[in-house]
């Protein structure tokens, strides 16, 4: 018997073995196949793309007709394939939309996009490899900090600018890089700004004095609660209840009975989709009806959340940096073209999406600022210029970071409606909100 | 650490004995299995998941409540038991570890198809009850029980009660019970053991659909959740007992309370720790747990 369990034990480790093998191996040969397809949403013949390669590198000299070559490495497979398509699928729109609209600098766009696997090391020779192989004219950053970190640096190496749709950590931004350009409207933790900015506004009498954060253990998440928790307290309101839970709790209804009974005027969730719902039911069941409450993710996903707890949302804020309504540069444009390539409606169009096609538009005006697609000039130019951009007005600081803002949405019957900051709000904020 | 107060404390200890009672539905079946067949069902959470996906798809697509979706969930999960034990794990006899392997790839192959046809998504059933509360005014302390949780309590208790009620007054049931206790005097006293072998992982599959029906409506999952539910269930029937009924019902009851309580004197991060800390204590002290019987094999 015990033998049996032995030789068992041995297969599983050696059958594990085999097949992280195999893994290593698919991950590493995975770029070839996907690179003759990457094309495939522009129109680049690939005769050309045979003849440029064997030219010399075109970075300084911009010979019009010959297209701009643009590569990135994303996480097409693995953990972040679901954003990392996403981000693909902006690319793609973005360059279609340039090409038919006549290109840049009168140049068609050439996409070269690799899959790195979600893997880091792989990420790195991808951008290695499309620099110096396929000696592409720029490059577009992948999805996450978690890549976006290690490839930046390679970009900087070969003096490349960087811009990218989605890595907004402090880490990002703490390396003394100055060829890198996060091209959302601020950094993550800035996201409740404009929440906390309407609540201090709110006049004495119906300013809340005290409220909870229960948050999911996440870098992003805790990152916009220490900013809302700083911002607060220091105007004198009181948090009384402070929780964090791991990702994968499903259970919230004994940090409900305690929120209750604790009864904060202000209740901020920092939360993806599913805890946001979790969250409100519980509170629901425990009898908490808050004045205000405030979810960082969920709330903005109309759909699901909506579904998840019905007329519970009403006068639910939330933050979000992009919206396929929104009257912003090229949105409309943007949301008509991804339906045509990729079918579905607006509303199933994911952020991401509109993160990669704003690192289009951010480039595409810094060409045609600069006239030219040397990296050097273009690096000095997205360090001054200010961009239009689908999420709204752009510009960077020395290290890159967006000095936009994100806009506070509150949930007012069967959708939301962008009621900050100032200028861009398209309707009055409900306070208090009703009950849930 | 800190202490809550007592309202407090007696409205977590209530969701935990009502959270308990639908545990104590999903973990049955785990240990029915077990305790027929030697085999822990690593697909026993997946199986869970599917259920909970076809109560959240008949309610989608036609409204119907879960708690009537269990009449197609129920029959649908029975007969894919007595095809998989059939076909699939009777292949393997002889040999619990092969079984146990099979079963974990049969998890696998069911979170990648329920992934493929569901998405990512985490899903839940929101019913017109959903969120409803009954409060309950004692003197000056009122207690909350919300619907939901009240149902899914009842539901699983009459389930449980009818497994039970099977098991000791029908043929089939007194044959399913003396496997568990000696598979092969029940094979010389003429038991069709394959039979009831079969039968067995239906049975404990369709109790594990009933619970998937309750588990829709009171937490969100996608086609990943098996992994931590299945140890969840399996910790609650190693407390229990492996292969005994009541062991899995006390037992469920008793994890359901301590997480829930755990949550507001510790902090809900360490919650899930209780099940574990329960589940190693458990092992050390009493590893046959609180209703099982010692058995030595060979």
């Amino acid at each position: 018997m015990k033998s049996k369990i032995w030789m068992l034990m041995i297969s599983i480790a050696l059958l594990s073995l085999l097949v992280t093998a195999c893994g290593g191996q698919a991950t590493t040969q995975a770029p070839e196949p996907a690179e003759p397809a990457a094309p495939t949403a522009t129109e680049a013949p690939a005769a050309t793309e045979e003849l440029a390669t064997t030219e010399e590198p075109a970075t300084t000299e911009a010979s019009a007709g010959e297209p701009i070559k643009i590569g990135a490495s994303l996480p097409l497979t693995g953990r972040m394939s679901e954003p990392g398509t996403a981000a693909n699928q902006g690319y793609e729109v973005w360059a279609a939309f340039v090409n038919e609209s006549g290109g840049i600098l009168g140049r068609q766009v050439e996409l070269t996009i690799l899959d790195n696997a979600s893997d880091q090391d792989t990420a790195v020779a991808d951008y290695e490899k499309l620099i110096t192989v396929d000696k592409v004219d720029l490059v577009v950053g992948p999805f996450s900090s978690f890549l976006v970190i290690p490839t930046s640096e390679v970009a900087a190496r070969y003096g490349y600018a960087f811009v990218e749709p989605a890595g907004g950590a402090p880490d990002v931004f703490n390396r003394g890089l100055t060829n890198l350009f996060f091209a959302q409207p601020a950094p993550g933790d800035e996201q409740a700004i404009p929440f906390t900015e309407y609540i201090l506004a709110l006049p004495d009498d119906q300013r809340p004095s005290t409220f909870a954060v229960v948050s999911q253990d996440d870098p992003f998440t805790l990152g916009v609660m220490d900013g809302v928790k700083a911002a607060l307290t220091e105007a004198g309101i009181e948090l009384v209840f402070d929780e964090i839970y791991a990702p994968e709790t499903t259970d919230f209804s004994s940090i409900a009975i305690q929120v209750a009974d604790l009864d904060p005027d202000l209740i901020v969730g920092g939360t993806q989709l599913e805890d946001a719902v979790g969250q409100i039911r519980a509170y629901q069941e425990a009898g908490y009806q808050p004045r205000g409450a405030y979810f960082t993710t969920g709330p903005s996903l109309p759909g699901p959340f909506r579904e998840g707890v019905g007329e519970a949302t009403e006068g639910v804020f939330a933050s979000i940096s992009w919206f396929p309504e929104a009257e912003e540069f090229q949105n409309a444009e943007m949301v008509a073209k991804y339906v045509e390539m990729f079918g579905g409606e607006a509303g199933d169009i994911p952020e991401d999406v509109a993160n990669a096609f704003t690192v289009g538009q951010v480039l595409q005006q810094a060409i045609e600022k600069t006239g030219s697609v040397d990296n050097a000039a273009l690096i000095e130019e997205l360090h001054q210029g200010t961009y239009e951009t689908v999420v709204g007005p752009l510009s960077f600081d020395e290290l890159g970071q967006p000095q936009g803002s994100f806009m506070l949405l509150q949930w007012q019957g069967e959708t939301f409606v962008i009621v900050g900051p100032g200028d861009r709000a398209r309707g009055e904020a409900i306070w208090p909100k009703p009950n849930w | 650490m800190h202490l809550p107060s007592w309202n407090v404390l007696i409205q977590v200890t209530i969701i935990g004995i009502l959270t308990g009672g639908v545990y104590a539905l999903m973990a049955t079946g785990l240990t029915l299995i077990f305790g027929v067949m030697r085999v822990i069902n690593i697909a026993h959470g997946a199986f869970l998941i599917l259920s909970a996906y076809i109560s959240y798809w008949m309610f989608t697509a036609y409204g119907l409540d879960p708690f009537l979706s269990v009449m197609v969930s129920v029959p649908i999960l029975f007969v894919i038991g007595i095809i998989f034990q059939r076909y699939v794990l009777s292949r393997v006899k002889g040999d619990p570890g092969l079984g146990v392997l099979l079963t974990f790839a049969m998890a696998l192959t069911l979170e990648g198809v329920m992934g493929s046809l569901w998405e990512s998504t985490g899903r839940s059933i929101r019913t017109a009850y959903t969120s409803k509360v009954y409060a309950l005014e004692l003197s000056d302390l009122t207690v909350r029980l919300p619907w939901v949780r009240v149902g899914g309590l009842v539901a699983a208790a009459m389930a449980l009660a009818a497994i039970f009620l099977f098991l000791r007054y029908t043929n089939l049931g007194r044959a399913i019970r003396a496997t568990i206790q000696n598979r092969s005097a029940a094979q010389l006293m003429g038991v069709n053991v394959e039979r009831v072998q079969a039968m067995t992982f239906g049975i404990g599959l369709a109790s594990v659909a009933a619970g998937g029906a309750l588990f829709s409506m009171i937490w969100t999952f996608n086609s990943g959740s098996h992994e931590e539910w299945i140890s969840k269930m399996l910790s609650i029937i190693v407390l229990g007992g492996m292969g005994s009924l009541p062991g899995t019902f006390l037992a469920a009851i008793i994890m359901g309370v301590a997480e829930s309580v755990a949550a507001v004197v510790m902090t809900s991060y360490l919650s899930p720790i209780v099940f574990y800390l329960i589940l190693f204590i458990t092992l050390i002290f009493r590893p046959q747990g609180l209703l099982g019987i010692k058995v030595r094999e060979g």
